[in-house]
């Protein structure tokens, strides 16, 4: 009798034991990911302007962008920029008045998002499928004719004030949403202090500004061979790009104006930059100016860039800091380069302010162990994997992704071979490479130290 | 790349799965349930066409999958029915540090020496069971009488440290045998991305986007997480609930925000926020492994796929790695009612960090409810009249009509519609709240212009569109329904917020929005009296 229970016990339990194989082990495949080819997306117009299309996506929506190669530093006269970057925004296209574009917007359900960076802008504006007739028009005429008015260079002017007086860390004012922005912000007015990407306009700029000058701002730069376009969504290719080609058939400009290259910025010493601020925690970015990346060397810095701190992974900083000690919620690098000048590369952490002091000492070993050994082959096994089959990827998620990463690719580069051999130079990335990269990207001589917090501590 | 796609329009076929799924099952016979949704009879259904395909196995997990068969990627969640709801007073938060403590690894990811690591587990165990024991015997000593948290009769006692101390002691030893950071590195590795976890009032969820072809790490990994996490690190990364606690005190309307839902609930969890400071010293390893294996169990679990997967390859495919889970006991569901509203309630909130504000909230029903669809219209289509109403009335502010709390803004449950009213003169407090008011109250007895009401679905459309177009939100909204009442209700919620009428939100004031059923609130300067 006994066995005869022994065996029903048996039997019922499930046969399958669970399956802890590990990852490695797994027989996971090899990624057979292709980037889609851009030829097969693009429409070249006669007078230069280059257009991606696709159709995608499961829902009736369709999204236009417009990407310019100007941006906040490419004005002869200051704020002629931010003056044009308000006219898209709010005003509309020439015989629009500002009332009846909000108006049509709002009808069409649709969302615009204009985003002017210091050397390029992105136009976007995404609508239901339904109102495609009336919103591809318009948008076109947005970007060709925008109304510039006296009264975008009296808001702009405003906005600028304002997020002058926003800046005020040393006050003790800044909430928790502002305060990494606010202690970032600091970082680039050091990195920048004298340099074209560290001009802003002043409220004497936009005195001195005219509705002319950002007219002549906009007829030198937003013209068909600067300016690339993206559209995607529940649409007709061929239907398109028909449109397109006759919305833009008549627009020609000047030339394609020169790409303003910047200076390289002045190193300054490693320093201490604190900004008072009584909060529950502390914020602290430490960093440096990131001169242009050339193609040779990008794959080499972002394989190097990822194992040091890919935002929010497993990473160095992460394991060094939260992981082990439980000192933050996050500490990721961000290497935040530019088309023609230099960029930043920073270090970005948060915490209560009793260890903050720990996780700066924290960070900077880890980057200095980075410049001084090798690191390990599970590192460039995880870091290879999520660059390749990960984030690469998913710039070429869905239309809207690929479209645009193509529009931006194009109007950069000029040419789509970065995107073309980037899995493979970074598949071929050996870990000296990293090394190098770390030892050239990585300056502790120049770390610039900006603690929003309640007490500065000894950088050295 | 796909070029040319799209699902809209297309009829889909029934497929009515036969036989166990997968032999190694238990043997009944057809438990497997493969139903295919049609939604494609009326007009509105079209718009929001899901061809969501459903497979329950015997054990109760539910797996649900969208195919896109030219995806090269797919985003995969899991959704566990638990969280803030289940929590009791004292350790709030604790649903949510389980899922930090989730990604502290298994005996198969994370370790060195499991057998030598499992060891000191074990004694950190005992440990904590005497430090319960010790803090028990010695809580009349140790209880907080003081209304500003200022007296006890004694901070700890000896025993209290030396079980902190060897607790401590311990868990350095036990890191000494761990890898930090387990169950993200190999996503990554394999090329992983939008890798998050949550935990909201009504569920816990895991999430990646990964290749198609590595869809089984997702369930190798995610089956263990389920099964066999470690709570390794526990008192490291209870700080790590501190901190991100300490971010949301450093927004100065957080404290204003749960005084107001505390005052609008008085029984419900959805009101309660992720744990007050004096919760996050209070969670055990004992009380979170009670929680984890309550409620992550199969039944109580949704496998959610949007991508180039098909059901039919993912059903051997979860098999394979749920398949040995037993069916467990139903966990207890959220049994707790809200009592009847039966008064007004008001909130004086004095503040000079805050900007002056008035609140006016009224409890709405949760999903599930056929009233609660309409209210997405109503706070859309009414917000626009409210604003015009404080701008005629010569008040500057801006409105804001929302349905969130902490995070969330659509519940299974009972919870609130904010009205809100952020002025930029505090003297203009008294005019605000009179505006609210009176404007709310006219909604009763005014229709709202049908042009008004049209425009408002249309613009619910498309947010939902824009929602929908994104894989990972898409199966983000197919799983929370699923916890809230049903993945089958989400395509008729959004049909019936079409088919509201002027008349049916005129209803919804008269039946919702009464004096009884408010909660007031007003930020003031300081030195209000």
């Amino acid at each position: 009798m006994k066995k005869l229970i022994l065996l029903a016990a048996l039997i019922s339990v499930p046969v399958l034991a669970q399956d802890t194989t590990h990852p490695c082990n797994m027989g996971l495949s090899a990624d057979d990911y292709t980037r889609p080819d851009p030829i097969e997306f693009q429409l070249v117009l006669e007078n230069g302007l280059i257009a991606y299309v696709a159709e995608s996506g499961y829902v009736p929506l369709v999204t236009l962008s417009a990407f310019i190669r100007a941006g906040r530093v490419s004005d002869e006269k200051q704020g002629a920029a931010e003056v044009l970057e308000d006219a898209f925004k709010n005003i509309g296209p020439s015989g629009m008045g500002p009332d009846t574009f909000r108006q049509v917007l709002s009808a069409m359900t649709a969302e615009l998002t204009v985003a002017m960076h210091d050397e390029w802008t992105e136009l976007s504006l995404n609508v239901p499928t339904e109102n495609l007739d009336e919103a591809l028009p318009l948008f076109v005429r947005l970007v060709r004719n925008p109304t510039i008015v006296a009264e975008n260079i009296e808001r702009a002017a405003r906005g600028a004030a304002s997020e002058a007086a926003d800046l005020g860390g040393e006050s003790g004012a800044v909430l928790y949403e502002g305060s990494m922005n606010t202690a970032v912000d600091h970082f680039y007015d050091i990195i920048y202090d004298g340099h074209p990407f560290g001009d802003r306009p002043t409220t004497e700029d936009f005195e001195a500004l005219t509705v002319a000058d950002v007219t002549r701002f906009l007829e030198q730069y937003v013209v068909p061979g600067n300016v690339t376009l993206a559209v995607a969504g529940d649409l007709n290719v061929d239907d398109i790009n028909n449109r397109l080609a006759n919305l833009f058939s008549d627009w020609s400009g000047s030339d394609i104006p020169d790409v303003k290259r910047m200076p390289a910025a002045e190193p300054n010493a490693a320093t201490m930059h604190h900004l008072v601020s009584n909060k529950l925690q502390s914020w602290l970015v430490v960093g440096h100016d990131l001169p242009p990346i050339s193609m040779q060397e990008q794959a080499a810095f972002d394989v190097m860039n990822y194992i040091i701190g890919d935002y929010h992974m497993n990473t160095r900083l992460m394991r060094n800091t939260r992981y082990k000690y439980g000192w933050t919620n996050d500490a990721s690098s961000f290497a935040e380069d530019r088309w023609y000048g230099p960029g930043g590369y920073t270090f970005r952490s948060y915490s209560r302010p009793e260890v903050i002091e720990d996780i700066y000492d924290n960070i900077m070993e880890q980057l200095m162990l980075t410049r001084d050994e090798p690191v390990s082959d599970q590192e460039m096994f995880v870091a290879k994997g999520a660059i390749t089959a990960g984030h690469f990827q998913v710039r070429y998620l869905d239309g809207y992704a690929m479209t645009r990463s193509f529009a931006l690719e194009r109007l950069h580069y000029g040419n789509h071979e970065r995107s073309a051999s980037y899995v493979e130079r970074v598949n071929a990335v050996t870990k000296k490479d990293v090394q190098a990269s770390a030892q050239k990207y990585i300056r502790p001589e120049h770390m610039q130290v900006v603690l929003l917090g309640e007490e500065a501590f000894d950088i050295d | 790349m796909r070029k040319t796609r799209s699902l809209r329009g297309k009829e889909h076929g029934a497929t009515i799965s036969t036989g166990p799924i997968g032999g190694s099952m238990r043997t009944k016979k057809t438990l497997a349930i493969l139903a295919v949704i049609f939604f494609s009879l009326s007009a509105n259904a079209q718009r929001y066409d899901l061809p969501i395909l459903e497979h329950v196995f015997d054990n109760g997990l539910r797996l649900l999958v969208i195919e896109r068969p030219d995806d090269h990627r797919v985003v995969s969640k899991i959704f566990t029915d638990m969280g803030a709801l289940h929590e009791t007073p004292g350790e709030y938060g604790a649903a949510h540090f389980l899922e930090h403590l989730m990604f502290k690894g298994t005996p198969t990811l994370g370790s060195r020496d499991w057998e030598r690591e499992k060891v000191i587990h074990d004694r950190i165990r005992e440990a904590e069971a005497a430090l319960i024991e010790e803090l028990n015997r010695a809580r009349n000593d140790m209880r907080e009488r003081g209304v500003f948290h200022d007296h006890q009769h004694s901070e700890t006692t000896p025993r209290v440290e030396e079980l902190r101390t060897l607790i401590e002691s311990l868990n350095a030893q036990a890191q000494e045998l761990a890898e930090e950071g387990p169950m993200k590195l190999w996503y990554q590795a394999y090329g992983g991305t939008g890798l998050t976890a949550t935990t909201e009032q009504e569920y816990m969820k895991f999430d990646l986007d990964l290749p198609v072809d590595r869809v089984e790490l997702f369930l190798r990994v995610e089956a263990d997480r389920m099964e066999n996490s470690i709570f390794r690190n526990f008192d490291a990364e209870r700080m790590i609930l501190i901190e991100q606690r300490y971010g949301d005190l450093n927004r100065p309307e957080t404290e204003f925000r749960e005084a107001m839902n505390s005052l609008v609930g008085r029984v419900s969890m959805v009101y309660v926020p992720e744990g007050y400071m004096n919760d996050f010293d209070q969670y055990t390893r004992r009380y979170e492994r009670v929680m984890l294996e309550t409620y992550f169990v199969p039944n109580n679990t949704t496998l959610v796929f949007i991508g180039g997967v098909t059901l039919e390859d993912m059903i051997p495919k979860v098999e394979k790695y749920f398949g040995h889970m037993r069916r467990a006991p139903e966990p207890r569901r959220y049994q707790s009612r809200e009592p009847l509203p039966s008064g007004e309630k008001r909130l004086n909130w004095r503040s000079d960090t805050l900007s002056p504000r008035v609140e006016v909230r009224y409890q709405i029903p949760g999903v599930g409810h056929p009233d609660r669809p309409a209210f997405d219209v109503l706070g859309e289509a009414f917000e626009g009249y409210l604003q015009s109403e404080v701008n005629k009335a010569g008040v500057g502010g801006k409105v804001d009509i929302n349905t969130r709390i902490v995070h969330t803004s659509r519940f299974g449950v009972p919870a609130s519609i904010n009205v809100e009213l952020i002025v930029s003169d505090a003297g203009q407090l008294d005019d605000a709240e009179r505006v609210l008011l009176t404007g709310i109250a006219r909604l009763r007895e005014v229709p709202l212009l049908a042009a008004d009401l049209a425009l408002a679905k249309k613009k619910l459309r498309s947010d939902w569109y824009r929602t929908a177009n994104d894989p990972s939100n898409l199966a983000f909204e197919i799983g929370h329904f699923e916890v809230m009442d049903s993945w089958r209700a989400l395509v008729p919620y959004l049909e019936a917020r079409d088919a509201a009428t002027v008349a049916d939100l005129q209803r919804l004031a008269a039946r919702y929005f009464i004096a009884n059923n408010r909660s007031i609130g007003v930020v003031m300067p300081e030195e209000t009296p």
